[in-house]
């Protein structure tokens, strides 16, 4: 299920990318759609609150941390039990196993709450694992919520801007092969155009991953850059790809130029394929998906609970909305240069006329 | 308003994240604009 979620992105992204062609205007009705799809995730992503559940308290309270995390729990008042001490206890329904909620009457008082009411509320471990104590209430009857994963948090979001980002670099390197192979084959300016723009915009998405994936490194394990084998082969690759950029602006004449950089691009692509899914999952590190992780990543791995359903649809509506832009970005760019071409050759043919 | 926006940060995220591609891709539609003007020119002094 997971796969089809994720791969309807992919699919829909491409589909978009490819009508009515490469080099097409894009219609007025499918750039509306790449910036609504744009919108809703970016909304998706970053407007539901994060929370958790029962057990997850105790799991906090386990690993040595004593803090108040935010659970999402649903509240029967009917069910509050009040206590000699004059404090309530309220059955709160876990995953697996019923809870009970320890409220004091200045925290809270059960009687403002109807019946079944949903909250996210901060709680942390009581007396003992089943009971939690409220510390702060955050949101009634949210709409919905993502999942409190521990050690990450609010952190966990950059994932649905981070890996699409990494994904666009590597589709970019692969529409650059593509285009590379078809001018060798067949040699046109206008392909080694998009060959080289879409080299350009990998590297534009493969840099914003990278500051993007060190800024939240920074907070989560505690360096902007820690030489972790994804780290290290992504800093390769884009030394493979600012040597392409050195060798194209390195040769004046234009045939010469496309067709090095035509076999270059080739070498690059193969080289990114293994430097992107090859390495990192050869040499235990830092990122989900190494060699001594439990599986392959939240993304791919097979494993039930790495990836909830409202995650996997915000991830799929990224990854789509992500292609989507890369493919205008690359239309636009070719159909710039392709113009300045022209009007460049017309120039020329003017002043050797005259 | 701004304890609101100091008590819950993520939606200052939200808005910042939010403006920043709706600047993005009005500038992208202006610059489709722009290029498709560019193209027709090219074509009619064809």
């Amino acid at each position: 299920m997971k796969a089809l979620i994720l791969s309807l992105g992919f699919i829909i992204g491409i589909g978009w990318g490819l009508y009515p062609g490469l080099l097409k205007p894009r219609p007025l009705w499918m750039r509306i759609g790449l910036i609504s799809v744009m919108t809703i995730m970016v909304f998706l992503a970053l407007f539901p609150r994060i929370a958790g559940t029962p057990e997850d308290v105790a799991l906090i309270y386990r690993m040595g941390m004593q803090k108040p995390i935010p659970v999402v729990c649903k509240i029967d008042v009917s069910k509050a039990e009040k206590q000699e001490s004059g404090e309530w206890m309220i059955p709160i329904q876990g995953k697996e196993k019923t809870f009970f909620l320890r409220l004091t009457a200045d925290k809270l008082n059960p009687a403002d709450f109807g019946n079944g009411i949903s909250l996210i509320a901060d709680l942390q471990r009581g007396n003992t694992d089943a009971e939690l104590r409220l510390s702060n209430i955050i949101q009634i009857d949210p709409l919905i919520t993502l999942p409190y994963i521990v050690g990450l948090e609010e952190r966990a979001r950059i994932l649905y801007f981070h890996v699409p980002m990494s994904w666009i670099a590597f589709l970019a390197y692969i529409v650059s092969m593509i285009m590379s192979i078809r001018y060798l084959r067949n040699p046109s300016p206008r392909l080694d155009i998009i060959a080289s723009s879409s080299a350009a915009l990998g590297t534009l998405f493969c840099i914003l991953a990278t500051v993007s994936g060190a800024i939240w490194a920074k907070f989560n394990w505690g360096s902007f850059w820690n030489w972790d084998p994804r780290e290290t082969s992504i800093f390769v690759l884009l030394l493979i790809y600012g040597a392409y950029f050195v060798l194209r602006s390195a040769i004046e004449q234009e045939e010469t130029r496309a067709r090095l950089s035509s076999v270059y691009s080739i070498i690059g692509a193969i080289a990114a394929v293994f430097f992107i899914y090859i390495a990192p999952r050869i040499y235990g590190g830092l990122h989900p998906g190494s060699a001594d992780d439990s599986n392959a990543g939240p993304v791919i791995s097979q494993q039930a609970g790495t990836l909830d359903l409202l995650k996997q649809i915000i991830l799929s509506m990224a990854f789509c909305a992500f292609t989507m832009l890369y493919f205008w970005l690359l239309n636009l760019a070719a159909r710039i240069r392709i113009a300045g071409r022209e009007l460049q050759s017309r120039m020329l043919h003017k002043e050797s006329l005259s | 308003m701004m304890s609101f926006f100091e008590q819950h940060a993520i939606y200052v995220v939200l808005v910042i994240a939010l403006v920043i591609w709706l600047g993005l891709a009005f500038y992208v539609n202006k610059l489709n604009g722009s290029v498709k003007e560019l193209e027709q020119q090219i074509k009619l002094k064809d």
